[in-house]
């Protein structure tokens, strides 16, 4: 039944796709891109900020002169967090609107799932999801812009290894995400002194993870690592404290999201989790180019859709400027071939997630001083000891 | 991991605890499932919608509309129930007598309206709701029992001692477990039995909000929780047996019990597995449902 409704939904996405006519001259005719994005589905609170932004950013870039004179114009799609649907968006996108680029997907599955069409097309595709495979299974059509499992699992390992803690357990979603954080987490313990003692999953509904926890408090470890991003993680934090777990809780990059600290209230209090600095930019020093990108930002869209902007919202930001920043620097009539090549030479380009450098070998571009430990305080986030 | 930890006595009740508390829920919801079916032999694929419902509406009345948390839990069941009712006044009422599966189409495409006004509504993101009564979690010989558990329980229990009450006791009840041994000979009998296929809606939907509602201080809500509740309730229905409500009950513990014994003894990757498994199991072994006495006799 899941399918057939995301199926409707995907068709009622179809019908919505933007087929604005434009009845400027050709020369004035808008750069498409297309845009592959999870407006419904499980990834829906991550997939609606990025469309916000997309759409923002567009209004911002058409009005300040488009690209060399021409406009650009972004189709967005709705994959549904689905991956055949999202497959479907890319072949429609490139097929029938001949976008010259895509931004997308919001997930890491629905990203692979576009891979074929895009090698076909030969286009370049930005993601903004954080799955290390999207760029670990090269392809270099395939860029990236939030900071990847390979670089958050080693900063977050260190930072614990810096705390003296040995015994870690570890409890993640069974979805892509958790199963891509657990594999990079095992691959790296070793490496930073410490040791599994407990091993939990559980499954992107779900809505209870009582019998995880007791299994892990069993394992009496010295800190757990909970890989996973949606509204489980409060849940988790929630059992927990229920269970009187008096063990710390360190979560991922997925965890920046107020609704965590909203839905988990109290028991939140001490949860870590890296991100970048965009949620505190003053970590940036105020007087940064960094901090000063960051803060317009954040300042503009929280103007606009009265709420700051989240993590996710700031990935979309770097998918659209990444390509958009290319585009400026080619000649009119350039080729997909060259739009790709622009986009591998990305140099220091400060985003919202940190400064990108793509290189022929890179396509994620961040590093770990991208990152800071946040910690809930007082139901807000500060930066962590 | 798993099987390598020892189980302790008080680890054993805590995963009790929890299948318990997993398991009343799914009970709620398994409720609606059986009631619907016993009046019209369809499945309402919208059951995970009026549970879904049943937190928004709480949520929406209490930040939204700023009512205390009570009131806004008593206007959630009340909104939800009538929402029950309207969807058979207006899908499935005109279409009624074309057989359960037009009729269970009708509900996959209310299941996809009632979500995607959710979706418009509320927004995509998940929302919280207070517990009921704060405080720490209760010490139970050595396991804990969140307050809202107690809550959980408590309401579970009563809603299947007013349903058992209203089906043994009352008039409309004693019409109804008529429709459910045969429709045509209760119509005969001169019972209304479009009236009790309104309020089977209604009531399925009130007590799927229930179940939304009281679990949501513990989840949190969002407008797409009811497709995957739905699938736990419904296998919940059919293990225990469907018409029967208690059997319902039954099942719907049974599950709750099987996924937290699965996580405790053996890995959390296979909870779901077995779950399945075991439903597989009874539906060739059982066809008619673990608990289920009646359609037994039927058969």
């Amino acid at each position: 039944m899941a399918l057939a409704l995301m199926l409707t939904l995907a068709m009622v996405g179809c019908q919505q796709g933007g087929e604005e006519t434009t009845d400027l001259k050709p020369t004035e005719e808008p750069i498409k891109i297309g845009a592959v994005v999870s407006l419904t589905g499980p990834y829906a609170g991550l997939g609606g900020p990025e469309k916000n932004v997309i759409d923002m950013e567009v209004a911002k870039i058409n009005a300040e002169g488009g690209i060399n004179g021409r406009p650009i114009e972004v189709l967005i799609e709705d994959d549904g967090t689905d991956e055949k649907k999202a497959q479907a968006a890319t072949a429609k996108l490139i097929d029938k609107e001949k976008v010259v680029a895509l931004i997308g997907a919001t997930g890491t599955g629905q990203t692979m799932a576009m891979r074929g069409d895009v090698d076909k097309a030969g286009i370049p595709q930005v993601s903004m999801a954080g799955g290390t495979v999207i760029t670990q299974q090269f392809d270099k059509l395939v860029f990236q812009t939030p900071w990847s499992n390979t670089i958050v699992v080693p900063y977050t390992l260190k930072y614990l290894q810096g705390k003296g803690y040995k015994k870690v357990a570890l409890i993640a979603d069974d979805g892509g995400f958790g199963k891509d954080g657990i594999a990079v987490l095992k691959a790296n313990l070793a490496k930073y002194g410490m040791t599994a003692v407990a091993e939990e999953s559980f499954k992107p509904e779900d809505t209870d993870m009582t019998a995880q926890m007791t299994k892990i408090k069993n394992a009496k470890p010295d800190v757990i690592i909970m890989w996973t991003a949606g509204a489980n993680s409060a849940v988790v934090l929630k059992n927990a404290e229920q269970l009187k777990i008096d063990i710390p809780i360190v979560g991922s990059h997925g965890n920046a999201r107020m609704e965590l600290v909203k839905g988990a209230g109290a028991a939140a209090e001490g949860f870590r989790f890296p991100a970048g600095k965009i949620l505190l930019p003053d970590e940036y020093g105020t007087d940064s180019e960094e901090y000063k990108v960051a803060k317009s930002f954040v300042d503009e869209y929280t103007k606009k859709y009265g709420e700051a902007p989240s993590t996710f919202a700031g990935h979309a930001y770097d998918a659209l400027y990444i390509i958009v920043d290319a585009l400026k620097k080619l000649p009119a009539d350039f080729t997909s071939a060259q739009l790709r090549d622009e986009i591998e030479k990305t140099k220091d380009f400060i985003g919202i997630g940190g400064t990108f450098n793509y290189s022929p070998t890179d396509h994620n571009g961040l590093k770990e001083s991208d990152l800071v430990m946040y910690e809930v305080k007082g139901g807000k986030w500060v930066i962590a000891k | 991991m798993g099987v390598d930890a020892e189980v302790t006595g008080s680890e054993l009740l805590q995963f009790i605890i929890a299948g318990l508390k997993n398991g009343s829920i799914y009970a709620l919801v398994a409720l609606g499932f059986t009631i619907v079916y016993a009046s019209t032999k369809a499945i309402n694929f919208a059951q995970g919608e009026f549970y879904m419902f049943g937190g928004m509406f709480a949520v929406f009345f209490l930040s939204g509309l700023g009512m205390p948390l009570a009131l806004a839990a008593l206007v959630s069941v009340i909104t939800v129930t009538a929402v029950g009712l309207g969807f058979d006044r207006v899908a499935i009422r005109p279409r009624r007598d074309a057989g359960p599966l037009t009729l269970i189409i009708i509900t996959i495409g209310g299941s996809m309206v009632f979500q995607s006004f959710a979706r418009h509504a509320f927004g995509p993101d998940e929302r919280p709701l207070p517990v009921f009564t704060a405080g720490p979690s209760i010490d139970f010989f050595g396991a804990a029992i969140e307050r809202q558990t107690l809550w959980i329980w408590a309401l579970t229990a009563v809603a299947v001692v007013a349903l058992t009450i209203l089906y043994t006791r009352t008039k409309l009840g004693r019409a109804m477990r008529a429709c459910m041994e045969n429709r045509e000979a209760a119509r005969l009998m001169g019972i209304d039995t479009n009236r009790v296929v309104t309020i089977s809606f209604g009531l399925a939907a009130g007590l799927g909000a229930l179940g939304g509602l009281v679990v949501t201080p513990l989840t949190q809500t969002a407008f797409n929780v009811g497709p995957s509740m739905g699938v736990k309730g419904f296998a919940a229905a059919i293990l225990g047996g469907l018409g029967n409500p208690l059997a319902a009950v039954a099942g719907g513990i049974t599950l709750g019990l099987l996924e937290s014994l699965s996580i405790g003894f053996l890995s959390s990757t296979y909870k779901d597995v077995i779950a399945l498994a075991v439903l597989l199991a009874v539906l060739v072994l059982r066809p008619e449902g673990l608990f289920s006495r009646a359609s037994r006799e039927k058969m």
